[in-house]
């Protein structure tokens, strides 16, 4: 058979123009197309009318009962503009002379004379554990409940509050001029010592108030007693109030050195460009020569697994007799046919015929061929293997 | 559009200027460079498009054979076209890599590429070897090409739709067992040395008698006629009818050794085709499961093995049971006189007796018929390894099946019918030898 040739085809060009592959590249990749719209639009729905809001305590975009936005609105309605800081660079930085520098908390802040000296602004330090030293005031400590207390004292902004509601409060030494406000009415110290909510100082000509609590600027309890009243008169002081809320600094301190840091500069630029050559790369191995070419198989189904299904039937109903008196006939059939007797020839003369061409006593024979069937996998096996013994025996008569 | 090795290899060059100036922004500069470049360079490609392309193709080719695909190119655009062409052939179409005997499965197969130039107007031509490894039709869909730039950076990409068709023709590793077959038919003819008169003869002509010849075979009349010693010479019957039923229904499809059944069945439906032929014999072969799948039929003397090669190269097993009545009433309307039917199909107990038995004894009160069928090696494997408990269930199991086969054989023969089962490579030459016997018989 040698090759015939077929006709050579022939074909100029793919049968294509530009118009008809943008025709077709389009209605393929519509599908696409729409899917990045949805989600384009989708995502920025979903930032467009961001709540600017968060669960920070003492923020003022935290509408949350630990939150500061309902002062801040006021404050801002009432023409004061507000700064949200999270470091002390900032809030120095931020804050000028004249303004108010509101400080909450001092968990993280860990410098807090620098923050008296340096800073320029009026400043406002609500609920410290530690104050600085040089503020007069000692520590500040929590009580269990929540009192009620009379201002008590001459500063026209307490005294304009009258009451507030505190959990918290102040101790200062006896021989100092601060001002303290809402003392303690239980108040059991001795030495003169003196105990109250708010607490307010000068020094180098800037005013310094301390709260000893952050609750009465806080949504949650702004409407209670006056606390609103000194909320927004402590802070809308001033025309321009700095929001400082220290945050922990991840670069403070010898423990957190970034990885790159301690790198080479070029390293992390090589990196990159890495992966810009990563992505050329995938670019170049994931283009295909053409789309993949499919080919029908045959099925395949081995032609023994019938009888190999049979033989794990036998095994799994432990049929030996079964099997045994396959063995049996297939070897008697082989036999039979080998010695030339007829297939319908009686036993007898069969095993008459083994026994004298293979040598073995008749009985033996007859035992082997039409024993009882095995009791066991061992006497299984031993049958299956003395028949086919037998068989390598005999040979043509 | 695509981009190649060099792409990626002038990407990572760029390390060297992000050594000297290590900042983001010579990454920033040199992707952007790179872009450019690669822009440009597929902006001069030629078009892929712009392009004649003529694929050359046998129209078929003996499975196992290496053939190769042509495939020629012409420019037609007015640029010089650097092109990587592939010819989309299947991968059964395409020669293993793997090494001979490698244990491990074939993978991927790795479509070989060919690189052409061509100026404006001329072309180029490439040939890709094939080696097919499946019998049938093998399509190949279309041709992809990728013309690069001048600077072999980036290119641009099309497929050209072309359908190819090579179709590959069974084997036919049984032809080695042909010559010594015809020697055995020369014998039984005339025109051999030894004369043999059986009742599978006729009488065929006269001649001289020459020293060898058997004294018995002498025509004395004829002799007496004429001054020299005359012989009758004779010779095999000559125009019988063979019709071959080759069974493509689900038994042909399972796997024996390597191929199916239906493999086997095609070699032994050629070998026996052939010698058929050549004994004089008419042929006819049908594949058969439900429908007629190929026909061959009124070939002449010389053309019947293409004819039937080509026209069984195409079959797949189907799963479908076969409808043996189907089978029956195709040969009672081909077949009007005595003719030898040969059914390649296999002797399962339980499709015997899903019909097979019933047409079988029909059609033999007319015809003679022969049922063919594949054995299985492994059956035979599975018999006689008796070492444990598992082997020797596998063994019963064996056993069993070879008895329900050794008792459908009683059954068939019982009604005139000549059983041969063999392996796989034994069935063509085994159903040759029967074949011959039944000639020398007379029995056809």
């Amino acid at each position: 058979m040698s090759a015939t040739y077929a006709p050579p085809t022939t074909m100029v060009g793919d049968g294509t123009s530009t118009a008809s592959r943008a025709r077709s590249r389009w209605r393929r990749s519509r599908g696409w197309v729409a899917i990045a719209a949805v989600l384009l639009v989708g995502g920025i729905v979903m930032i467009l009318p961001q709540p600017r809001t968060s669960g920070e305590a003492y923020a003022v975009d935290n509408p949350g009962p630990s939150g500061a936005r309902a002062a801040a609105q006021i404050l801002q309605r009432q023409g004061v503009s507000i700064t949200t800081v999270h470091s002390l660079d900032d809030a120095l930085a931020r804050a000028k002379a004249g303004d108010t520098l509101a400080v909450l908390g001092d968990r993280y802040l860990t410098d807090r004379e620098r923050l008296l000296e340096e800073s320029e602004a009026d400043l406002l330090l609500v609920a410290f554990d530690w104050y600085p030293a040089s503020t007069d005031v000692g520590i500040a400590y929590g009580a269990s409940v929540t009192s009620t207390v009379a201002a008590g004292c001459s500063d026209p902004d307490a005294q304009a509050a009258g009451t507030i509601t505190t959990r918290r409060w102040l101790r200062v030494p006896p021989d100092t001029d601060a001002t303290v406000c809402f003392p303690r009415p239980d108040d059991t110290y001795w030495y003169g010592e003196r105990t109250g909510a708010y607490v307010v100082t000068e020094r180098d000509g800037r005013r310094v108030a301390m709260l000893a609590d952050a609750t009465p600027l806080l949504n949650g309890a702004l409407a209670e007693e006056g606390n609103a009243a000194l909320a927004l008169r402590a802070l809308g002081k001033n025309e321009r109030l700095v929001w400082f809320l220290p945050r922990a600094q991840a670069s403070e301190g010898t423990a957190d050195i970034d990885m790159w840091d301690t790198m080479p500069l070029a390293v992390p630029i090589l990196f990159l460009h890495g992966l810009v050559v990563a992505v050329v790369a995938a670019l170049w191995r994931g283009r295909r020569l053409g789309p993949v070419v499919t080919e029908r198989l045959p099925v395949v189904v081995p032609a023994a697994e019938a009888s190999r299904g049979r033989a794990r039937l036998y095994r799994k109903m432990r049929s030996h007799g079964r099997a045994a008196a396959a063995l049996r006939a297939g070897a008697a059939l082989r036999l039979g046919t080998r010695l030339g007797l007829p297939r319908s020839a009686p036993a007898p003369d069969l095993i008459d015929a083994v026994a004298r061409a293979s040598g073995r006593p008749p009985d033996m024979v007859e035992s082997l061929l039409f024993g009882p069937p095995p009791p066991d996998d061992p006497h299984l096996i031993r049958l299956a293997q003395e028949l086919d013994h037998l068989e390598s025996e005999v040979h043509h008569p | 559009m695509a981009i190649t090795w060099r792409t990626v290899a002038l990407t990572a060059l760029g390390a060297v200027w992000v050594l000297i100036w290590p900042v983001a922004l010579t990454v920033v500069a040199w992707t952007a460079l790179v872009v450019v470049l690669v822009v440009l360079d597929v902006a001069l490609a030629a078009s892929p498009r712009a392009v004649e392309i003529t694929r050359a193709v046998p129209a078929s080719v003996r499975l196992g054979e290496p053939t190769t695909s042509t495939l020629t190119v012409r420019n037609l655009s007015r640029r010089r076209l650097r092109a990587v062409v592939r010819d989309a052939w299947p991968p059964s179409a395409i020669a293993d890599d793997r090494p001979p005997g490698s244990p491990l499965p074939r993978r991927g197969v790795h479509t070989p590429r060919l690189t052409l130039h061509a100026a404006p107007g001329e072309g180029a031509r490439g040939r890709i070897p094939l080696l097919p490894s499946r019998r049938g039709d093998l399509g190949v869909p279309f041709v992809a090409i990728r013309a690069l730039g001048p600077m072999g950076l980036a290119g641009r990409q099309a497929k050209i739709p072309m359908h190819g068709r090579l179709r590959v023709l069974p084997a036919f590793v049984s032809r080695r067992h042909l010559p010594s077959r015809l020697a055995r038919l020369r014998e039984m003819d005339g025109r051999a040395s030894v004369q043999v008169r059986s009742s599978g003869t006729e009488f065929d002509s006269l001649r001289e008698y020459v020293v060898g010849d058997d004294v018995r075979s002498i025509d004395w009349r004829a002799t007496a006629r004429r001054n020299d010693v005359v012989v009758r010479t004779w010779r095999p019957e000559r125009d019988r009818r063979v019709m071959i039923v080759v069974d493509t229904g689900r038994t042909s499809a399972t796997r024996v050794l390597d191929g199916t059944r239906l493999e086997a069945s095609i070699e032994a439906a050629l070998l026996l085709g052939v010698l058929a032929d050549r004994a004089g014999d008419r042929v006819e072969v049908i594949a058969y499961d439900r429908a007629v799948r190929a026909r061959v039929a009124g070939a002449s003397r010389s053309g019947l093995l293409p004819t039937m090669a080509d026209a069984l190269a195409p079959i797949e097993p189907a799963l479908l049971e076969t409808d043996w009545a189907g089978v029956a009433a195709e040969v009672r309307a081909r077949m009007s006189q005595r003719a030898l039917v040969v059914l390649l199909t296999t002797i399962d107990p339980a499709t015997v007796e899903a019909g097979l038995l019933d047409v079988v004894a029909q059609l033999a009160q007319r015809h003679q018929v022969v049922v063919a069928a594949v054995a299985d090696p492994e059956l035979e494997r599975m018999r006689t390894t008796r070492t444990n408990i598992m082997e020797a269930y596998e063994a019963a199991a064996a056993e069993r099946t070879a008895l329900g086969h050794a008792a459908v054989g009683m059954r068939l023969r019982r009604r005139g019918v000549e059983v041969v089962e063999a392996m796989p490579d034994n069935l063509p030459p085994a159903l040759a030898d029967t074949y011959l016997a039944l000639k020398a018989a007379g029995r056809l």
